[in-house]
């Protein structure tokens, strides 16, 4: 029977990934094996609204003594533990918020990186550093099984042998042949993570966040309609890429057209020339990271192999982006 | 008629699901036995419909409560369960098939929620009228509109009236034990009435808990007994008329009935749960009273959010505060004499209404309440309502707090200062100013003559010249980029291709799906131009009245600046099941707008569920694949030429991954939608996710469908039919097995096991095929 730091309260996870990478379903892995397995009562859902594939996701576990019932469905907000799935996110206050003084966050990014948003932590907090993404391609498996390896490592009631128990009869049945990679994965996880000292500078618990909704009723047109049309391009997507993107050279590049009828992002940057009405010429100058995802879909299609495929390296797609509309960055 | 004077023994009792202990009769352990698992609400929903084994489920996937029906499809898929389960139309449909089951006399289930249960509702009252029980499980969500996926109980109160037995499950344990409560009341000699079993869409929906199911099936089914009932439409030697036409003076007396079997099922109600209770261990009463003995005040909440004020109230007691929390098992019948036995004594209550009943000065949970207690003459207790927790938003700790803290300040003063209130809406910020939108986008701009339509005066069909791909980059795209579908989804790609000719000012309307939903994200719009969103069974109605009324405007002379609109209606291949009937009859008035459908086969937004455009075999969400089952079982729906039936001017079918074809036809649509009225048209999308494809495997998937003659490309003008790709006469045909190697959702029909299934796809796609064929090369068709 595992027994919590503190019987008098719950012990609070939260997992703050994008659509696709798995943290759903390590949270349910997770919850799963500490309540069925390790003696322990809890509760585990996450954030949905109608997120597609590459949106933002929280995944919330709640673990409490066996006999303590669970009664509140509200969201976590004031985790014990952080696991960031993307390291995009580390940028998004939402995703330290109402952090505990002591808390363990663990990251996924490659050694020797420390980003910026880490300085926000509370002094106390322990912060652990795994190349989730790295090590779940060498070994094609997920990161959610890294990082499952990790927490099991980190936090010290969990049971790194149940909980691996606990991954390998998730996949047993429907994908056998993905048992044995994800257990590599997940052994690496509690090996090869990095403990990073002296990384917050934060007094305390940091506060919860509710953030205000932009409307409200006395503010908010009437009937829900929306007035700013095209407002979408405010948005920033490039979390949603998965370590890939595109990139155009354009001494292959034909200007045939053929990638921007297939871009699902409507991403790429094109210049006319003698613009009435059909123009005489048109270029390709380049594509606008801000909305790409990485489908790669450009790079299918493109006749002349002008457009290829390029690990996304911190800094790459601000370098070599476009702007789609210039207005929006000033 | 109770008399209230009378003593009500309260059906009440201070902690709910204590354990009562083992029960030991006659050497019989009475409790069943029991295993832990880690499960949400649906899931529970799912477990109980295994082990209650009901006969039939019709249902239609409606977050949060699709996952009932998917649980079940893959345990189906797995053998182990054998309930027929039959996806509807639509709401009204799965209702309709319900209703007709259990005609048949046997057990049967629904689930739904939202606006599924308001398309089912007519249904209803129809149901109770002719005394037909059947379980149905809701997972409670607001209704539209806008649109909003989360939990309140806006849904639920509009059942109120439609004489169904309502019970509430606050957690998944009650979801799994009420759904066998379910079973029993309704089919109670004396009740006879469908059931409904509420809970919490997303807090219980779909939060994982502990849950105790049951391991003993024998025990289970000595406790459900079989559906007795006297008349069923299936038994020849007894002919039944059920369902006459009954005006006055009889109509009110069956009413009559209905309503003493509501006063019996408040006999009967505890009765089951009573028995239930010896078997599992946990209780129910109608009234879930929690450390109200001596309570002072308390807060009255429905399903989840009371659980979270229990958290509060422990706090409060502990620093001597006399507060308790009342939340209900049972809504219909209301429990009204408990209530008033429980408030006997209590100073002051907040009731909380998740749900409003707009200009009634209450919500329905409140006036109920209310008009309960005033029953009651010698009844003192202040009453408070309060709306909160609308639309999803979350009841916190502080939330229960600050209720509890109204309350008790009501009761000190011994008067209500503000009866009625919203709590958690919040006013704006007047100073914040909302992002521009990007710059409206001119007629002219979007007026290139991209494609040249002429009309053929031999054969009075169109012809379309298109410019150059590369020239088609300078119009502006009436989508902003910044939404939020999917890598690599076609959705985009599709509506680009066809905003990149569509000539001029242009109204869309979207009908519910993906396209919808990942373009307008509150406060945000993706969309440059005047767009609408209305239910997906309902938007080319909608859409057909906006086209009269600005022909009728024109006419009219009111509409001075707008020259020249088309309007045109994108839907998902799912809202050409549900809103078939309005798109027919859109089709047979013959509008001037223009039906878009982006095909990907699956009912996509909901996490793809099975459409009736799924073809046969492939893996879906409901139509799972496994030792017993393998994908849909059915072929899929030929879309295109029941449009061709209604004789429109113009019916097409594309392909996104062929963006030249597409926008010829397009840009056809345009021409006759503008002059003789309506065109349909199926695009066929890609969808990576659902297919199970990476996210840049569009072209070769795409082409394999077209090349196997799956999805043949083919317009139908003016009653022609013309192929406009015939992978035949180029060298390009396929086997099918080629473009289904392509998906992980439909991969498995390679195996040496579905070789059957596959034959029947094969065969299937080949008699479509060939009459195409035969129509192409004839004059006439
Ligand atoms: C009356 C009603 N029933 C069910 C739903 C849930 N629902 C929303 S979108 C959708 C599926 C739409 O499928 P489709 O039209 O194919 O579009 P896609 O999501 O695949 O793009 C469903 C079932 C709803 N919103 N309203
Ligand atoms: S689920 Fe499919 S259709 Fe929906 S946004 Fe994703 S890729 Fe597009
Ligand atoms: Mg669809």
């Amino acid at each position: 029977m595992a027994s919590l730091p503190d019987n008098d309260r719950f012990f609070e996870l939260r997992f703050e990934s994008i659509g696709g990478l798995g943290a759903h379903a390590a949270g349910q892995i997770l919850a799963t094996a500490a309540v069925l397995r390790m003696g322990l009562n809890g509760a585990h859902f996450s954030s949905y609204g109608s997120e597609k594939k590459g949106s933002a996701i929280k995944s919330f576990i709640r673990l409490g003594p066996a006999d303590q019932p669970i009664r509140t469905s509200a969201p976590v907000e004031s985790p014990d533990v952080v696991v960031v799935f993307h390291r995009a996110l580390l940028g998004h206050p939402a995703t330290i918020a109402g952090f505990r003084a002591n808390g363990t966050l663990i990251f996924t990014g490659p050694p020797g990186e420390i980003p910026d948003g880490l300085a926000q932590l509370p002094r106390t907090a322990n912060v652990i550093r795994i190349d989730a993404q790295r090590i779940a391609a060498e070994e094609e498996s997920r990161p959610n099984a890294v990082l499952l390896g990790t927490l099991a490592e980190a936090v010290p009631f969990l049971d790194a042998e149940i909980l691996l128990d606990a991954l390998n009869e998730a996949f047993a049945r429907k994908r056998p042949e993905a048992v044995a990679r994800n257990q590599a994965a997940f052994h690496r996880g509690t090996t090869e993570f990095e403990r990073l000292p002296d990384i917050g500078r934060a007094e305390g618990d940091l506060p919860i966040i509710r953030p205000d909704p932009f409307w409200g009723y006395q503010t908010a047109p009437l009937g829900g309609v929306v007035l700013n049309a095209g407002s979408t391009a405010w948005n920033d997507l490039s979390t949603s890429r998965t370590g890939w993107l595109p990139v155009l050279d354009l001494d292959k590049c034909i200007h045939c057209g053929m990638c921007d009828m297939v871009c699902p992002d409507l991403c790429l940057v094109w210049t006319a020339e003698g613009n009435e009405p059909v123009p005489a010429a048109v270029r390709l100058t380049g594509v606008d990271y801000r909305y790409c995802k990485g489908c790669l879909r450009c790079i299918e299609t493109c006749p002349t192999g002008a457009m290829t495929r390029e690990a996304e390296t911190p800094g790459l797609a601000e370098r070599l982006g476009q702007p789609l509309f210039p207005q929006l960055d000033g | 008629m109770a008399d209230l004077d009378t003593t009500v023994t309260p059906n009440v009792t201070s902690v709910r699901k204590e354990h009562l202990g083992s029960v030991d009769e006659a050497g019989q352990p009475a409790r069943i036995r029991q295993h832990a698992e880690f499960r949400n609400g649906n899931e529970a929903a799912a477990l109980a419909a295994r082990d209650i084994g009901f006969h039939l489920m019709g249902y239609f996937p409606i977050t949060p409560s699709t996952e009932v029906a998917e649980a079940l499809s893959e345990m189906q898929a797995e053998g182990e369960h054998d309930i027929a389960m039959v996806p509807g139309d639509g709401e009204h449909g799965a209702a309709g098939i319900c209703y007709g089951a259990a005609l048949g006399g046997g057990r049967v289930l629904n689930v739904t929620s939202s606006q599924g249960l308001l398309y089912a509702l007519e249904q209803l009252p129809v149901q109770a009228g002719t005394r037909t029980p059947m379980v149905l499980n809701v997972a409670t969500r607001t209704v539209s509109g806008p649109l909003d996926i989360r939990c309140d109980h806006s849904d639920l109160y509009f059942v109120l009236n439609t004489g169904w037995i309502i019970l509430l499950a606050r957690d998944p344990q009650a979801v799994y034990d009420l759904n066998f409560a379910a079973v029993r009341i309704g089919e109670h000699k004396d009740v006879q009435l469908p059931v409904l079993v509420a809970y919490d869409g997303f807090f219980t929906s779909h939060q994982k808990r502990r849950l105790e199911v049951f391991d003993d099936p024998d025990a289970v089914r000595r406790f459900l007994g079989t559906r007795d009932t006297p008349i069923t439409a299936l038994d020849p030697t007894r002919p039944v008329t059920f369902g006459p036409y009954m005006n006055d003076p009889d109509l009110i007396n069956n009413k009559m009935q209905l309503t003493e079997a509501m006063a019996a099922a408040r006999q009967v109600i505890p009765e089951v749960l009573a028995e239930l209770a010896v078997l599992t261990g946990r209780t129910y009463p109608l009234v879930d009273a929690y450390r109200m003995d001596d309570a002072d005040v308390a807060v009255v909440l429905l399903n989840s959010a009371a659980e979270t004020a229990k958290e509060v109230a422990d706090r409060l007691r502990a620093d001597g505060q006399k507060v308790g929390v009342v939340s209900l098992n049972a809504l219909r019948p209301f429990p009204g004499e408990e209530l008033r036995a429980l408030f006997r004594n209590v100073r002051a209550v907040l009731v909380g209404d998740r749900g409003d009943s707009y200009g009634a000065g209450n919500g329905n949970l409140g006036l109920e309440i209310r008009a309960a207690l005033q029953q009651d003459p010698e009844n003192r207790t202040l009453v408070l309502n309060r709306i909160y927790g609308l639309g999803g938003r979350d009841f916190y700790d502080a939330d229960a707090e600050q209720f509890f803290t109204e309350v008790l300040e009501a009761a000190k003063r011994g008067a209500v200062e503000t009866p009625f209130a919203y709590h958690g809406a919040y006013a704006g910020d007047p100073e914040k100013k909302p992002l521009p939108g990007l710059p409206p986008i001119a007629t002219e701009e979007v007026s290139r003559g991209m494609a040249q339509v002429t009309r053929d005066e031999a054969s009075g069909r169109l012809k379309v010249e298109l410019a150059p791909l590369w020239a088609m980059t300078a119009v502006p795209c009436r989508v902003a980029p910044g939404h939020g579908g999917c890598p690599g989804c076609g959705v985009f790609p599709v509506l680009h291709q066809a905003y990149s000719v569509l000539e001029g000012d242009l109204v869309v309307l979207f009908q519910t799906g993906c396209a919808m939903v990942v373009t307008t994200g509150y406060p945000h719009t993706a969309h440059r131009i005047t767009y609408i969103h209305n239910l997906f069974q309902n938007g080319a109605a909608t859409l057909s009245g906006l086209v009269e009324m600005y022909l009728e405007r024109m006419r009219r002379g009111e509409l001075p600046g707008s020259s020249d609109i088309t309007f045109m209606m994108v839907t998902g291949d799912g809202g050409m099941d549900i809103g078939m009937g309005p798109a027919l009859g859109a089709a047979n008035r013959n509008h001037r707008m223009i039906i878009l459908e982006y095909d990907n086969q699956g009912y996509m937004n909901t996490g793809a569920q099975l459409s009736y455009a799924t073809p046969m075999g492939h893996r879906t969400a409901t139509s799972e694949v496994g030792e017993a089952r393998a994908g849909k079982a059915f072929h899929h729906k030929d879309t295109p030429q029941i449009f061709a039936a209604c004789h429109l001017p113009y019916v097409f079918t594309a392909s996104e991954g062929y963006p030249e074809d597409f926008m010829r036809k397009i840009a056809k649509a345009q021409w006759y939608a503008k002059r003789e009225g309506l065109v349909y048209g199926k695009v066929l999308s890609f969808c990576p996710l659902n297919w199970r494809t990476t996210d840049d495997a569009a072209e070769e998937v795409l082409q394999a469908a077209l090349d196997s003659c799956f999805f043949p490309l083919y317009e139908v003008e003016k009653g022609h039919t013309t192929l406009t790709y015939d992978p035949e006469a180029v060298g390009r045909r396929r086997p099918v097995a080629d473009w289904l190697g392509q998906m992980g959702k439909t991969r498995h029909l390679l195996t040496p096991d579905n070789a059957e299934r596959l034959k029947a796809i094969e065969d299937e796609v080949e008699r479509r095929w060939q009459r195409l064929k035969i129509m192409h090369a004839h004059e006439g068709l």
